[in-house]
């Protein structure tokens, strides 16, 4: 589905990633994990080209994804707040979505019946800006956002980040079921190593833009993270 | 991927919501109905300058033709439009954000951008002065043609400079260098203009004059028009990146004001002043203001040259009052609204109120001193000059500044500076435009008294006495004002979290 080669981002001479070689197949479930300044965002950001590598190439179904748009029909992600319109209220960024991806009514309605309960009723119908939202309710309209189009390819960065606990575990449940029932490939970035062991079947850390382990995850991952990350 | 005139339809839906979306609409009416005013006035100044141009210019120069001459300082004009647009227009990008992940043509997203920036309202104000003029004056010397030709052409200079500068801007961010050597190439242009060396105002009179003799030349500012736009979207179209286009904030490079080693040594009210210098330096907002403080400073030579302002008194007061004080006001009015966003942590951490109320009036005094400093070669329109600004720079000091600082404490209305409009208005309250009365107004109307008995030197002593008063009773006012702020906080503090 992606794959990265010899993939390099600097700041001012200073490296912020160095990838010199990642696949990530389709249908695969990653996790990324590691300390702030790692280099998560960044590879996300490159990922859907919205910074130039300094070196190297990405490919999204072997098509590089700069320069090209293609990708972004299958692909839905959601970084950080400013992929929000913060002016607009959440069921007009919905329909923004909707016309911008060409999705029929019908897709519509059964997105707002698949978020019912991730909405909590607290987002639909509230007669209020995205602006207006607490962090925790913006997340989730952009979680739900990067979601409704049936993407084949799903990027989120810290999607756990500012979720009541009920969200957060919804939100495992909701991963889990999108992985088993289709062929999605999901690339996920946490700070909570438990939830990233219960969704992702292949783990990467990153330290100091440098990918220093890749492993599948099983029984002892969490064990494994934990350790790595506070060794005694 | 959906068509590109749907694209285009959504983001202008997008950019109608926005407007009438913005928080600009959320103010309470009294404030919105004064800026309406104000702004309405403005706009009728401007009207009234289009409709009376020409009976100006032929008083100033009644043995030339006023469209020539009008035409003459066209392009001066553009130059100085070009310089006000390089400082207060910002770059329309931060949007583009919420786009660039989605299934959208780049190229939609470009003229997005591009289109954008012709919603700034520079690009309509002209039009004020340029239409009667073509109306009234163009028209029937000329021809109806010659007129819309003219003024088409006109408009689509304007819009020229609108893709210049976005252009000129991308190219050099935060290098403010080549646009502060471009303000002195123009001035010395005005300079040799002057001695006769060269003319500008002919060279444009003369192109100009193309516009009106034949209407294909409009061709010409079109394809100016079009030029920039295409090399302004060729250039986004390799660099539509965030960081490349000036829209996400990575990568500003941090300033040295960190080391203010001199004023950390004065301990307590060194460390609020320099974080306030700090604040004003490193917000787009306050920092617009200290770029705009050769226009306060320089006032003065709008009206000392005349002496229909040189002997009114009761004007040079007003004069005097702003050249030392309009900064300080500005920063006094304001001093706490602009810690919005960490009052909390103010309050929470700062032990010595009475040290933090007076580091703010410390501050506006030193402002008012450094404008009053810069200014004193206004002595050399006159002795009288140099003595009524020293009494309105003593007001301003010992009177003016107590009086704000009081007000203050009355600001309740969030100020966000990280939101980076120039001119954004949110905080201002309606305390704030009746701190601006005392301001200018008080010691016009302590003068007047003594204008109408006789006695216009008192008068100015007077004013400057009370200064000087405020001084001699410092303690005991920043003691007043400390008692206010103890009192306040709270309210402040609820007000600036919202």
């Amino acid at each position: 589905m992606i794959e990265i080669k010899d993939l390099k981002k600097s700041y001012a001479g200073t490296p912020v990633l160095d990838i010199p070689y990642l696949q990530i197949k389709k249908g695969e479930c990653l996790g990324i994990v590691g300390n702030n300044g790692a280099g998560k965002t960044t590879l996300f950001r490159l990922i859907l080209d919205l910074i130039r590598p300094t070196q190297g190439e990405i490919t999204s179904k072997g098509i590089p994804v700069k320069g090209n748009n293609d990708w972004k029909q299958y692909t839905g992600s959601y970084l950080d707040q400013h992929f929000l319109i913060d002016f607009l209220t959440p069921e007009e960024y919905f329909d923004f979505l909707q016309g911008i991806y060409g999705l029929s009514k019908g897709d519509l309605d059964t997105f707002y019946a698949d978020f019912e309960s991730f909405f909590n009723e607290e987002i639909v119908g509230k007669k209020k800006y995205v602006r207006d939202l607490s962090q925790g309710n913006r997340q989730k309209i952009g979680i739900a956002a990067a979601l409704m189009t049936k993407p084949e390819l799903v990027i989120l960065d810290e999607p756990y980040n500012g979720l009541d606990p009920t969200t957060q575990l919804r939100l495992v449940s909701m991963l889990n079921k999108l992985k088993s029932s289709s062929e999605v490939t999901i690339l996920v970035s946490s700070h909570d190593l438990r939830h990233i062991t219960e969704v992702c079947d292949r783990i990467i850390i990153l330290e100091k833009g440098k990918i220093i382990h890749d492993i599948l995850t099983e029984e002892s991952t969490l064990g494994d993270l934990e350790t790595y990350f506070n060794p005694v | 991927m959906v068509g590109f005139s749907s694209e285009i339809k959504w983001f202008l839906s997008h950019q109608w919501k926005e407007i009438r979306r913005s928080t600009f609409w959320h103010k309470n009416l009294a404030l919105n109905i004064i800026l309406g005013l104000l702004m309405l006035i403005m706009l009728l100044y401007l009207l009234a300058l289009g409709f009376f141009i020409d009976v100006i210019l032929s008083e100033l120069y009644p043995n030339d033709d006023p469209v020539k001459i009008f035409n003459g300082v066209l392009l001066y004009y553009l130059g100085f439009e070009f310089l006000l647009r390089f400082f207060l227009q910002s770059l329309p990008t931060l949007t583009i954000e919420s786009y660039l992940h989605l299934p959208i043509r780049k190229s939609s997203i470009i003229h997005y951008v591009l289109g954008k920036s012709l919603f700034v309202i520079g690009n309509y104000l002209s039009w004020l002065v340029l239409i009667p003029f073509a109306v009234k004056v163009i028209a029937p010397s000329y021809s109806v043609l010659a007129a819309l030709s003219w003024t088409t052409g006109m408009v689509l200079l304007i819009f020229s400079n609108n893709f210049l500068t976005l252009y000129i801007k991308r190219q050099m961010t935060g290098n403010t260098k080549v646009v502060v050597l471009f303000g002195l190439f123009i001035i010395s242009l005005i300079l040799l203009e002057h001695f006769g060396v060269v003319s500008i105002t002919k060279i444009s009179a003369y192109l100009i004059q193309f516009l009106l003799t034949n209407p294909l030349f409009i061709l010409v500012p079109a394809g100016i028009c079009f030029l920039l736009y295409f090399v302004n979207f060729n250039y986004l179209k390799a660099h539509l990146y965030p960081e490349e286009v000036g829209a996400s904030n990575k990568g500003t490079e941090t300033d040295r004001l960190g080391n203010l080693s001199y004023l950390k040594s004065l301990g307590f009210i060194g460390h609020v002043v320099s974080l306030d210098l700090r604040l004003i330096w490193r917000h787009k907002r306050t920092r617009s203001i200290v770029f705009l403080a050769p226009i306060f400073l320089g006032y003065g030579f709008f009206f000392y040259p005349q002496s229909i302002y040189n002997e009114a008194y009761t004007f040079l007061i007003f004069v005097g009052i702003f050249i030392s004080g309009g900064l300080m006001v500005n920063y006094l009015n304001y001093c706490f609204s602009y810690e919005s966003n960490y009052f909390d942590n103010i309050l929470a951490n700062y032990k010595d109120f009475t040290a933090y109320i007076k580091s703010k009036y410390l501050f506006g005094v030193m402002i008012s001193t450094v404008c009053y400093v810069l200014t004193i070669p206004y002595a050399f329109f006159g002795t009288h000059i140099f003595f009524i600004n020293t009494m309105a720079f003593l007001y301003n000091i010992g009177f003016l500044s107590f009086i704000l600082l009081y007000l203050a404490t009355f600001s309740y209305k969030r100020m966000d500076l990280s939101k980076n409009a120039a001119f954004n208005y949110q905080g201002l309250g309606a305390t704030h435009w009746l701190a601006m009365l005392p301001a200018f107004l008080l010691p016009v109307l302590i003068y007047l008294p003594f204008e109408l008995t006789d006695f216009p030197h008192a008068g100015l002593w007077f004013i400057g006495a009370l200064g000087v008063s405020g001084l001699i009773l410092h303690r005991f006012l920043l003691k007043v004002i400390y008692t206010k702020f103890m009192k306040q906080k709270y309210k402040m503090a609820q007000g600036f979290r919202e």
